[in-house]
């Protein structure tokens, strides 16, 4: 034990007089507070405000009426716009084909043909091409209504039948798309806040030419690693909690309300969610001491252990494409975390049986990645590697 | 006591050590005299526990390294061939972390590093950070990291490549009065000079195998030559005649 303190201790110091590369490893927990803030302030703007959109109609002149309707539902004719945004909305092009006989179709009561024409695939596009085509639609809807009407039909005779849609969202359940930014920022956190440490106390030792002498010492390659281990651990869990932390309080900033939504982190949640989170701390640190240790060089250390925190950016990603996922995907690291975490959000009871089982299999994968890097320090290669 | 019983060692297809031999009594400073390639570090790695020997055994006070690697390196104190420090901790701090390491605890290390660093004169370096130091300043907290638990034996692989003369002139005072009081140490070096001056035996090392042992003046009496510098090439040179 005095060994092992004086190693792990040894590695805080370190680590904590670096101060740079330890401003850099808590970027993630300032940054993804930030993050949240400005999406959630703009996907509330995106969702509530209906800024005026400028559209290319031509035959306008034909529907007076239709162009009033789209007027009220703040959707413009291309000569309106202001020559500051002109260019922005010429760009976008979304056309609007009114024919000549429209006035004429509509007397007569046949189907009129209203094109409308734009690049689909454009994120940008798609509010303006859903709220053109709700104008439009409802526009004709209200003709239509009044027509039946004045034939002294009941309207209620086009609305067969009502259906009445209920949300089981619970209560409680908090804003999707914050929780979800959440949960990959904490993964994220957790891969990324003791990744400095890792390397450098590993892959950078090596290079100082420290390593060696520390082998030569009457202590096991298993508490050094562990030592290590731990180090890195420490500084990934103050990262995780400080995202955690900060993201909380960055929320409270945006007025959830104007879109029904909430978000709160009672204290259970919290708690829960750092159960889930030391494990996989754990398991990033001991993941990318592994590759560290294996790696020839520094720089090579780097390249590698880069490549590992890209997978709970991955994870996540391959999981929302999948409906049907396999049953392991529940307890593997990484997977079986951001699965809980999107339930604990959701505000859906996770039990306690189901954290344990996943962080179990967490730490076993630690535990057996640990093992092999305390055997593989006494090997000769490793040894030949120093020089 | 340090000794070495025809150790081999093979790295694929190329022999480093082919059956080496020798002993490092206590109260003696034994000299490895080899030229590159020797096997100078690989046995002084083996020596560690840190490679294992295909055959033959190493032992530490008896202990056999390979066997119980940890007791044996607890006897054990080493000044290793590169060397770098902990730059982020002073040098307190670095004596003082491996002087946990080896089991000291509480007034008894802090007595001990006091004592460390009152030998080699190191007081006032003793609470700054070790990033630039010079090199002497580094060879000094090397010394002090090794000799901080007062091991019976002390192995050195080139310890004063990159010193100058006054630091050098610490070390060989140092390890002069280390030897006084009847301690084994172990010292690889490239410089006649040094090991004429300062070893009480040397063994000469080639090709893996022992080439040569005794006091410097024995050896250049059997190679015939007033000095060990040429007494060393003729030694190394041939396989036949003096070595044999």
């Amino acid at each position: 034990m005095i060994q092992f303190n004086a190693l792990f201790s040894k590695e805080i110091k370190e680590a904590i007089r670096d101060k740079r590369a330890l401003m850099a490893a808590f970027t993630m927990a300032f940054l993804a507070p930030v993050m949240i803030f400005v999406m959630s302030k703009m996907a509330i703007k995106e969702a509530v405000e209906t800024p005026p959109a400028y559209v290319n109609i031509s035959g306008g002149e034909y529907a007076p009426a239709l162009m009033k309707h789209l007027a009220d539902d703040n959707v413009f004719p291309m000569s309106e716009v202001e020559d500051a945004d002109k260019v922005m909305w010429e760009k976008r092009n979304i056309e609007v084909f009114i024919p000549a006989d429209f006035e004429e179709s509509l007397l007569a009561g046949t189907s009129i043909n209203v094109v409308l024409r734009a690049d689909y695939g454009e994120k940008a596009h798609q509010s303006i091409i859903r709220r053109v085509r709700d104008s439009v639609y409802s526009y004709s809807r209200q003709i239509g209504y009044q027509r039946i009407m004045m034939r002294g039909i009941d309207v209620k005779l086009l609305r067969p039948i009502n259906l009445a849609e209920q949300d089981t969202q619970k209560p409680s359940s908090n804003a999707t798309f914050i929780s979800l930014m959440l949960s990959i920022y904490l993964l994220f956190g957790a891969f990324f806040s003791g990744l400095s440490v890792a390397i450098d106390t590993s892959a950078g030792e090596r290079e100082r030419n420290v390593l060696e002498i520390l082998l030569c010492q009457p202590v096991s390659t298993m508490k050094v690693v562990l030592a290590k281990l731990f180090a890195a651990t420490t500084i990934a869990l103050i990262g995780v909690v400080l995202t955690l932390i900060l993201s909380t309080i960055a929320v409270g900033f945006v007025d959830l309300s104007q879109l029904g939504l909430t978000f709160n982190l009672d204290m259970k949640t919290a708690i829960s969610l750092l159960i889930l989170l030391i494990p996989i701390c754990f398991f990033a640190s001991a993941l990318q001491l592994f590759f560290a240790f294996n790696a020839k060089t520094f720089k090579e250390a780097q390249s590698l252990v880069s490549i590992i925190i890209m997978l709970p950016g991955m994870i996540p990603f391959a999981l929302s494409m999948m409906n049907d996922r396999p049953q392991w995907l529940d307890w593997a690291p990484i997977s079986g975390q951001y699965l809980i975490m999107e339930d604990l959000f959701k505000g859906d009871p996770v039990g306690f049986g189901v954290l344990l089982v996943t962080g179990a299999f967490t730490v076993l994968m630690t535990v057996i990645l640990v093992k092999v890097m305390a055997e593989r320090l006494k090997s000769e290669k490793v040894v030949l590697a120093l020089s | 006591m340090i000794e070495v019983n025809n150790l081999h060692k093979k790295f694929k297809d190329v022999t480093a050590l082919e059956g080496l031999s020798f002993s490092a009594k206590d109260g003696e400073i034994t000299g490895i005299l080899g030229p590159n390639g020797a096997g100078k570090t690989t046995c002084l790695r083996t020596l560690y526990g840190l490679l294992k020997a295909d055959q033959g055994s190493a032992t530490i006070d008896g202990i056999n390294v390979s066997e119980q690697p940890l007791i044996a390196r607890g006897n054990l104190g080493i000044f290793p061939d590169k060397f770098g420090l902990y730059e982020r901790l002073t040098a307190y701090e670095q004596i003082d972390y491996f002087a946990s390491i080896h089991g000291l605890t509480g007034a008894k290390k802090k007595q001990a590093i006091e004592e460390v660093l009152q030998e080699l004169e190191m007081e006032d370096l003793a609470h700054r950070k070790t990033v630039g130091f010079s090199q002497g300043q580094r060879m000094k907290v090397t010394l002090a990291q090794a000799l901080v638990h007062k091991p019976k034996n002390f192995v050195l692989d080139e310890p004063t490549r990159g010193l100058d003369v006054m630091s050098t002139r610490i070390l060989r005072n140092y390890l002069s009065k280390y030897k006084a009081k009847g301690h084994c140490i172990l010292f690889s070096s490239h410089v006649m000079q040094e090991v004429a001056a300062l070893c009480d035996r040397v063994i000469v090392v080639a090709n893996g195998k022992l080439a040569a042992q005794g006091t410097p003046q024995e050896l250049c009496d059997l190679a015939g030559e007033a000095q060990l510098e040429d007494a060393f090439v003729k030694i190394i040179g041939s396989d036949e005649g003096v070595a044999a």
